[in-house]
């Protein structure tokens, strides 16, 4: 009876760690990208994706997910342009000579900009591209690219806005 | 932002608007799971069958993607026996802007043109590579078995 118990304590040992080895395999594989053999990468994921159960391949591929460290700075985001739904009707209007306030909406929650008594909306730099302050946050909290053209938003180098820089005249002169 | 109202939007705006060769809408009261219907696209070894799909919502959906698979059986390089899709957009290329409507069309274009250089089932694959004729003729057959 004593040794039964042990037995089934050691088996229960093991299997956790053979569980524990194929999810570090599973979630490296995964993980490898454009890195690494391809074509052997893959043959070895179809394997593994046929023995284990797919509910835990979701719940090891989300974790995964959430484990990469990505995801732009609170700062950048919290300081990205607010917008008006003026200013953005100025610059559609060019590319649409139709449009109307009305029509503008968010890309991420679909809901019209003008839902909103005071809609809160931001422009991301260089795309341009615009969405609601809220819902744009999120996405950029663990992501860095443009819903709408996959701009990366940390490849560009930051600019130094020079323009209202006043310049010390007499600078040299002293000291 | 509630995932409810977006996916209850997506809703409506497929009744407005409907995509010509896809259908979807809940089983039944649970709006976070669809089923969906796409039929093979007439230049492909798919044509005449209609297939159907499962989609699940995450809770944090448009932020994560939608978990979708084949429920009719179907021979593709990019799909596997349980229905699994390889295709980037539902994986680490998903974006908030895209809806339901855009990824069943992907999934139509992914019928038409395979992506065999990265395969779910090497060996659809190979065979879709090396012998066309033959790839296509088991598609059909798969086809007109299941989807018919």
């Amino acid at each position: 009876m004593v040794e039964n118990t042990d037995q089934t304590t050691q088996n229960e040992q093991e299997r956790r760690e053979t569980r524990e080895r194929l999810r570090l395999l599973f979630q490296s594989l995964n993980n490898s990208g454009n890195n690494g053999n391809r074509s052997n990468d893959s043959m070895l994921l179809q394997l593994l994706s046929e023995l284990i159960p797919e509910d835990l391949q979701n719940e090891w591929f989300d974790s995964l997910a959430d484990k990469n460290d990505k995801g732009c700075k609170e700062t950048f985001v919290s300081s990205l342009p607010r917008v008006s739904i003026n200013d953005i009707l100025k610059q559609e209007i060019i590319r649409n000579p139709e449009i109307k306030a009305a029509h503008l909406n968010c890309s991420i929650c679909y809901c019209k900009y003008t839902d909103d008594d005071y809609p809160l909306i931001a422009q991301l730099p260089h795309c341009g591209h615009h969405f609601d302050f809220e819902c744009i946050s999120i996405w950029l909290s663990k992501n860095e690219t443009c819903p709408i053209c996959r701009d990366n938003l940390t490849s560009h180098k930051e600019v130094i806005d020079t323009s209202n820089v006043e310049l010390e005249e007499d600078w040299g002169m002293y000291g | 932002m509630s995932s409810l109202k977006r996916i209850t939007k997506e809703l409506n705006d497929l009744g407005r608007d409907p995509p010509t060769s896809c259908s979807a809408g809940p089983v039944g009261d649970d709006i976070y799971h669809w089923q969906a219907s796409i039929m093979g696209p007439p230049d492909s070894p798919y044509a005449g069958g209609v297939f159907f799909l499962s989609i699940h919502f995450p809770t944090d959906y448009p932020f994560k993607p939608p978990k979708i698979s084949f429920t009719t059986k179907i021979y593709h390089p990019n799909i596997n026996a349980n229905g699994n899709i390889c295709l980037d957009i539902l994986k680490d290329q998903w974006s908030p802007a895209l809806t339901i409507s855009k990824v069943l069309l992907s999934i139509c274009s992914l019928l038409t043109d395979a992506n065999p250089d990265d395969p779910l089932v090497p060996e659809i694959a190979h065979l879709y590579k090396t012998d066309r004729p033959k790839y296509e003729a088991t598609a059909k057959e798969w086809t007109k078995k299941y989807a018919v």
